[in-house]
């Protein structure tokens, strides 16, 4: 164990330091107070700070409801819920009332609504959505999909400190896989793409776990002569589209790579902006690779059937550089 | 006996290791199936790991305070053949299958030599890859003035053998290497004409004509006639009389042309200048002659007119002039036709009534048109008039 | 112009009953005079969209807006004019809403009874029926946790909303938390065209309150001096701590669901039985009966009432449309995370 960092520590650091440093901030969920959560995100919050960390009964539609109410009053509540899979309950309340109350009324709503999302084997159709998309889809919301530990610290930090109402995407297999060193002490604004690895021949536009997995597949082209360039996104909503177009410039070849649905996804989006305002940088047609277009399996030869994994990466890299 | 392993079992959602906190057995104790064996702690809560079958513990190769990863093996249990069928554990767990298999052709390895290949994706769908252009080497293209028919030299080493953008690049940069000199802004208004002609089908049809009857009503005229305005006048009439063969097609439909009026390529510095003789079907040979010698010397001299140029519907060239017995001319862009002469020689030709070979001064006539309009049968038979009507040049 | 006349000083409390009453009948009075005109542009086709009244359920309306204060907080529904118009909303804001003007509170991004200032405790209701509930929670929860004491939050329903999934979480959430919400169910008998035989199995709606372990009143929805009494009684125990109250009213709703509507399919039995009496006709009679006013003062108010709708109306209708080219098409407040999408003009 030692001094490292994992992904939901720092999740859970950045929530102790918002409610350190902001006394409007408060936490409510299922399970969030003396429990400390279902993935143990909030533990020892309710010890730290008394009567700011909530436990709620099970109805995300009132959690979330309550949450704009208070935001309306200038509080800066965190919802967490349980899995991003059972937001959808909430799913009126956040994108009917929470994304629409600046619009209407000028009166900014400044909630974080935490997802534990994505795929861990063995979680089945209900405990492995990735359902970014749907939420990004609609106007009014923030969507931040961290896929380092020191972006899950500092994304969650600014999101909580944003005035507009923030879908938080945690990934839950990257709650305790992924480890660091340490906190950042600065980083790039919310808004801004990475380059988690520079390339040359093709570029991987990608976030959240996906990322690890295209790293993964980048190593093992590297060992064949390709050099692939992987933009991690961070946010898909904002979308920075400067830095994907930057990397297509560059390369000449995108294949996108999202754990999500294939129809209307992230991916599809991505490609919409290149072939639109970077029909000219393409070498070749951009391509990419999504789950399956079914519920997500239970069992672990369908799962890793049915998400992308690195060696899909890897074969969805090579039709591309061969081309 | 068979050995089977003690595996970290998976502990709850997102749980990636556990530290082992108590072995509850020791090495060479005996276990029941399911039995607890080991207390395990997570960030979540303490667990234990139970005995996948009944038998011995051989030993634990795990450490106590020491965390493992979920599906590691912590020890080895021995137990009978019959106990390990009985639970199915003497079948190995099935390998998880690979998305692809990689295959030693799949890795393609990128060489410094060009390698075309057939394989990888047809880019786009159903196009075959050596002429296909992407849109970045368009663009680039584009940048730098260049068409499609500036790339036939240079190799693919894409998808079908298609030019990729990093081919091209490779090949501008070699060109570096070569002496190079500065186009004319002639050449390159020809070059682009000649280019878009080339898109049409086109071929050449030829006929050899006997000149003698046009050489001594040459010799008779004052001022002289040059030997391809004979031709072009004789061409001019022939369209009179029938002008569909000029026509444009343009879609289904064939544009007629609304008047006779024929071009006449004249060598001018570094290109060919094409000035025009209007209604060259309405006027004699001898009333043409005079704008035809003023506009060859106003093209040598670059100072054609506007309303001289332009406008034609079909062209009559003298490679001939060149010294050139053949030739299969290219139409101009906007036109369906043009009519070449070669040079001039003394030929045998058979004479059916004297039954023996007499001499001809006999020239190669050769028509290239746009196939799409007119087949070899209507080609010929405007050749064929061209010639009877040259045979007959006090009528022309 | 009318101002809630309420004051929270007990020993003027019954001096001041009287007034409350007249109080509670003018905006009454305005609210129908309002909502007249509402129909009225409508079938002149000056309003783009749907027009939904509140006639008969005046008498209640106006008794939850006069029962509160200006710091508590109130989230009204479809059949509120009058409790708006009581809980201090202007006539003009409520005109320029229906007319789409970039001047009033929606600014014509939003219209007809979806209109609110947040920021003053008027909420502005979305369309799904039972979301405003968790969000008077989350204001009362608020002042609780800033320790703010003596806030009520009421929030406004129809008997079809309580079979939603959102009026049950939120009164659940409101009784764990023993928030102080006063959550007022007019029954006006049908939800659109659904008679409440449709909607619900139980005997009476007020019953529901024992399964949430909260306090129920129930009233006669067409009786103002009955109304003013229960809900004022309810808005002070919420305010004593006595946490959730849940007031169940019941009246008929005396036109269609909105102004596109005809209404047929209500039972002409309920139209004739007293419950669907016009409130508005049996407070004036109550009014003149006990001579707590005469019927000249009522002409005057009703012509004073008339006045500043025709003013209001003018005045917005002159005003200009909103600009889609001014606009500023973001919809986050964060204008740094704003994307543009040039390919549709924004």
């Amino acid at each position: 164990m030692g001094t490292e960092i994992t992904y939901i520590d720092a999740i859970r650091e950045a929530q102790s330091h918002a409610l350190r440093d902001d006394p409007r901030v408060f936490i409510y969920g299922q399970d969030v107070g003396a429990f400390g959560g279902a993935f143990k995100a909030t533990k020892n919050l309710a010890k730290e700070f008394p009567g700011r960390v909530l436990d709620s009964p099970i109805s995300e539609d009132a959690m979330v409801g309550l949450a704009v109410g208070a935001a309306i009053e200038g509080l800066r509540p965190i919802i967490e819920m349980q899995f991003a899979d059972f937001s959808t309950v909430g799913f009126n309340q956040i994108v009917n009332q929470a994304a629409t109350l600046f619009w209407r009324t000028n009166v900014p709503c400044p909630i974080t609504v935490r997802l534990p999302f994505g795929g861990t084997s063995g979680g089945g159709p209900f405990h492995s959505q990735c359902i970014e998309t749907i939420y990004a889809h609609y106007p009014g919301l923030i969507v931040l999909t961290p896929a380092t530990v020191e972006d899950a610290y500092s994304m969650l930090l600014e999101g909580v400190a944003l005035d507009d109402p923030v879908i938080f995407c945690e990934h839950k297999f990257l709650y305790r896989h992924l480890k660091a060193e340490k906190l950042p002490s600065e980083a790039l604004p919310i808004g801004k793409a990475r380059i988690a690895r520079e390339g040359r021949d093709l570029t991987i536009v990608t976030y959240s776990a996906m990322v690890h997995e295209a790293l993964e597949a980048a190593t093992e082209l590297s060992g064949e002569g390709w050099e692939i360039e992987i933009v991690d996104l961070r946010s898909v909503k904002p979308l920075d589209t400067d830095t994907v177009m930057a990397s297509v410039s560059r390369t000449g070849k995108l294949l996108c790579v999202g754990e999500a649905w294939p129809w209307g996804g992230v991916t599809a989006e991505i490609i919409a902006r290149v072939a639109s305002e970077g029909y000219g940088l393409l070498d070749a047609p951009p391509h990419r690779l999504n789950a399956k277009d079914t519920p997500v399996p239970y069992h672990p030869n369908l799962w890793t059937a049915h998400r992308p994994t690195a060696r899909a990466v890897a074969v969805a890299a090579r039709k591309l550089l061969r081309t | 006996m068979p050995h089977i392993p003690i595996i970290m079992p998976q502990l709850g959602e997102s749980i990636a290791e556990a530290n082992i906190i108590n072995f509850l057995v020791k090495a060479r104790d005996n276990v029941e199936a399911d039995q607890d064996i080991i207390e395990v702690e997570t960030d979540k809560a303490t667990m234990t790991v139970a005995s996948p079958c009944k038998g011995k513990i051989e030993k634990f190769t795990a450490q106590l305070n020491e965390s493992y990863a979920v599906g590691a093996t912590l020890g080895q249990i021995e137990a009978t053949k019959e106990e390990a069928a009985r639970l199915g554990l003497d079948v190995a767990p099935a390998k998880i299958p690979e998305t692809e298999q990689l295959s030693k052709s799949d890795s393609n390895r990128r060489s410094g030599r060009v390698q075309p290949t057939v394989r990888g994706l047809p880019v786009p769908a159903n196009a075959a890859g050596a002429s296909y252009l992407s849109p970045r080497l368009k663009a680039r293209m584009d940048e730098l003035g260049l068409h499609a028919a500036d790339l036939a030299g240079v190799a693919g080493s894409g998808a079908a053998g298609r030019v990729t953008v990093e081919d091209f690049e490779k090949y501008i940069a070699s060109l570096d290497k070569h002496k190079m000199s500065e186009a004319s802004s002639m050449r390159v208004a020809v070059a682009d004409a000649m280019r878009r002609s080339w898109t049409r089908p086109l071929a050449t049809v030829g006929l050899p004509v006997a000149l003698d009857a046009v050489l001594a009503h040459r010799k008779n005229s004052n001022p002289k006639p040059g030997p391809a305005l004979y031709a072009l006048r004789a061409l001019a009439i022939a369209l009179a009389e029938n002008s569909a063969v000029a026509g444009r097609l343009v879609g289904n439909k064939i544009i007629h042309p609304s008047a006779i009026d024929v071009g006449f390529a004249v060598e001018a510095e570094d290109g060919v200048l094409v000035p025009v003789l209007r209604g060259a079907d309405k006027k004699s040979l001898s009333e043409l002659v005079v704008r035809y010698n003023e506009l060859v010397e106003l093209a040598r001299q670059r100072k054609l007119p506007a309303d001289a140029t332009g406008g034609s519907i079909a062209t009559v060239t003298n490679y001939g002039t060149f010294g050139l017995i053949w030739a299969t001319p290219i139409p101009l862009p906007e036109q369906t036709l043009v009519l070449g002469m070669g040079a001039g020689r003394r030929a045998p030709n058979w004479d059916e009534v004297k039954k023996q070979f007499v001499p001809v001064m006999e020239a190669n006539l050769t028509l290239s048109f746009d196939h799409r309009v007119l087949d070899g049968g209507a080609a010929g038979r405007l050749l064929s008039r061209i010639a009877d009507l040259m045979s007959r040049p006090e009528k022309l | 112009m009318l101002q809630p006349v309420l004051d929270d000083n007990p020993a003027v409390q019954t001096a001041t009953a009287r007034d409350t009453t007249l109080a509670a009948f003018r905006f009454m009075l305005l609210a129908r005079l309002l909502d007249d005109k509402f129909a009225a542009l409508y079938r002149a086709g000056k309003i783009h969209g749907g027009v939904f009244l509140a006639r008969g359920q005046e008498a209640l309306s106006a008794s939850i807006g006069i029962s509160l204060k200006k710091t508590d907080v109130f989230a009204p529904l479809i059949r509120d004019t009058a409790g708006r118009l009581a809980f201090g909303e202007t006539v003009l804001d409520a005109v320029r809403t229906y007319l789409g003007s970039p001047l009033g509170p929606m600014r014509g991004r939003d219209g007809n009874v979806h209109r609110g200032k947040p920021q003053e405790g008027y909420l502005p209701m979305i369309s799904h029926l039972g979301a405003m509930i968790s969000v008077v929670n989350g204001v009362l929860f608020a002042r609780r946790f800033k320790k703010i004491s003596g806030t009520v939050g009421a929030a406004c329903i129809g008997d079809g909303a309580t079979s939603t999934g959102a009026f049950h979480e939120a009164l659940n959430q409101a009784a764990v938390e023993k928030l102080p919400l006063v959550l007022i169910v007019a029954d006006n008998q049908y939800a659109y065209s659904t008679p409440t035989s449709f909607q619900f199995a139980c005997e009476n709606l007020a019953d529901k309150a024992a399964g949430y372990g909260v306090e129920s009143h129930s009233v006669d929805g067409t009786e103002l001096s009955a109304c003013l009494e229960t809900v004022g009684k309810a808005v002070a125990r919420a305010r004593a701590g006595n946490g959730p109250q849940l007031v169940v009213a019941n009246l008929l709703r005396l036109c269609g669901h909105g102004e596109h509507d005809d209404a047929s399919y209500i039972d002409p039995q309920v139209k004739n039985s007293p419950l669907g009496r016009d409130c508005l006709k049996v407070a004036e009679v109550f009014l003149l009966q006990n001579k707590i006013t005469d019927a000249a003062q009522i002409a005057a108010w009703r012509s004073e009432a008339i006045r500043e709708i025709e003013e209001a109306v003018a005045q917005v209708q002159r005003e200009p449309a909103p600009d889609p080219f001014t606009e500023n098409w973001s919809a986050i407040s964060s204008g740094h995370l704003s994307e543009t999408h040039e390919e549709n003009g924004n």
